[in-house]
């Protein structure tokens, strides 16, 4: 908690909303919005998200209605719901979903894709892929090929994409686990971060000249966020580009080290309205 | 009967097209249509591409369903791309719609409207009361004379989603 006073912010408890998306393809001529509120759900718009909205209130579980089952909505947490979003023109695009399981972001983008172009989701653990399956069978969505696949391997692919998103292994942040605390050691942090590097330079061996990544954590720790984006900067021929999204602009010297000027593009979410979360928008340096 | 529905040996467009054909419609596959296992796929080109270029895929494009067992089982997508053509469908009211998505069978005070047959054995798409499939079932009792109890017996639904979930073995 001392860490997060250091970054400027003062520790509070919190209990995220639920939320939902509206998946968009497939809700033609349907208002999903007012069929969830006869069955008595209460919902709010998230005012940072086009089509997503918080439950907030609920007689029963929101997964358990016709609607879910028909693909109408996705359930996705509310700062989860920005990355995609992050992205220019994805229609008709090559885009790798690198960390693709269990598929909320891969259902989001395809939405994005009005199911056009392509989506190679890739994930590690074969338990996750039934998961992410589940899920694209749910949506119907037509334009993602699924492999059980390293994300650190990508290149063995031999795909070059215009959009990648990295939504990369995480520590967790407070918010979605109570126990956090307790569970996690400065050494969990600093093994992900390897991980996530490791990722990192792998997009950036995929990724088309004009291409974009997305790189999004759901950990609130600096090794995670913008240490490892000031190393990208610096190591792999990356730049950071400005987006115009929820959260705050990110610190650039963190524990006293002084981080590319570049990486107050970054946003970090601290918990609040949504769970901890941070996002960032790369291309290539030209 | 059920047996009917079987997928028969490896020729997985008859398979697919018999199975259109017990609910009136006629579809025809082309050649980017692809078996993956006991499941089927339907890609574009773009797709096609690259699970040829790529083996080792596990899901890719549009999936239409699986044989298990023996029987063939529709996903939800081929549901929708037959539910407008298709002449033998129901209309259930909310709660049969959603003990029908339970896995429950349909009694006849749930049903608000037949297409096409209503004679026993026949199978036929289970709407709910704005049009939307929910799965299918078989007739098992004629609808013109049946007054009340179970009318369509269960045979695939949407709720599958939430069961496999809950049951990650399977």
């Amino acid at each position: 908690m001392n860490r997060y006073k250091m970054l400027g912010w003062k520790f509070k408890p919190v209990a995220p909303k639920q939320a939902i998306r509206v998946n968009v393809m497939n809700v033609e001529g349907v208002n999903v919005v007012e069929r969830l509120e006869r069955l008595g759900f209460k919902l709010e718009k998230i005012h940072f998200i086009e089509r997503g909205y918080w439950v907030k209130r609920s007689s029963f579980s929101i997964g358990a209605t016709i609607e879910y089952l028909l693909g109408y909505y996705s359930i996705q947490e509310a700062a989860a719901q920005i990355p995609a979003t992050l992205f220019t023109d994805l229609k008709g695009k090559t885009v790798l979903d690198a960390c693709a399981a269990p598929g909320g972001k891969t259902v989001q983008l395809a939405d994005l894709m009005d199911n056009t172009g392509v989506i190679v989701a890739l994930d590690v653990k074969s338990r996750r892929l039934n998961a992410l399956a589940n899920q694209l069978e749910r949506c119907r969505v037509k334009n993602a090929i699924v492999y059980g696949l390293d994300a650190r391997e990508a290149s063995k692919l031999g795909v070059k994409f215009d959009r990648i998103l990295l939504d990369v292994p995480c520590s967790g942040n407070f918010a979605m686990d109570k126990d956090w605390f307790k569970r996690r050691t400065i050494d969990d942090v600093h093994r992900n971060a390897r991980l996530q590097r490791q990722i990192l330079a792998e997009a950036a061996k995929v990724l088309k000249t004009s291409g974009e990544i997305v790189y999004a954590t759901c950990s609130l720790e600096p090794e995670e966020d913008e240490l490892n984006i000031d190393w990208a900067v610096k190591n792999l021929g990356l730049k950071t580009v400005e987006i115009n999204c929820y959260g705050e602009e990110s610190p650039t010297e963190i524990f006293g080290k002084r981080l590319d000027s570049s990486v107050r593009n970054c946003r970090r979410i601290w918990p609040g309205e949504t769970q901890g979360f941070f996002v960032c928008k790369l291309e290539r340096q030209r | 009967m059920f047996a009917s529905l079987k997928g028969k040996g490896e020729n997985m467009v008859e398979t697919l097209e018999s199975f259109a054909k017990f609910f009136g419609v006629k579809i025809s596959l082309n050649k980017n249509f692809v078996r993956k296992g006991n499941r089927y796929f339907l890609l574009d080109e773009r797709l096609r591409a690259l699970a040829k270029e790529i083996s080792g895929w596990q899901f890719a494009g549009a999936y239409l369903g699986k044989n298990k067992n023996g029987k063939f089982y529709p996903s939800s997508l081929l549901l929708f791309m037959i539910t407008d053509q298709a002449e033998n469908k129901i209309i259930v009211d909310d709660k049969a719609a959603w003990l029908f998505v339970c896995g429950r069978d349909i009694f006849k005070e749930g049903i608000m409207r037949v297409y096409g047959s209503k004679t026993r054995g026949a199978y036929t798409l289970v709407l709910n009361k704005h049009g939307e499939c929910l799965g299918f079932g078989r007739i098992t009792e004629n609808l013109d004379e049946a007054k009340e109890g179970v009318v369509v017996e269960n045979v695939s639904d949407i709720g599958d989603f939430l069961r496999r979930e809950r049951t990650p073995k399977q």
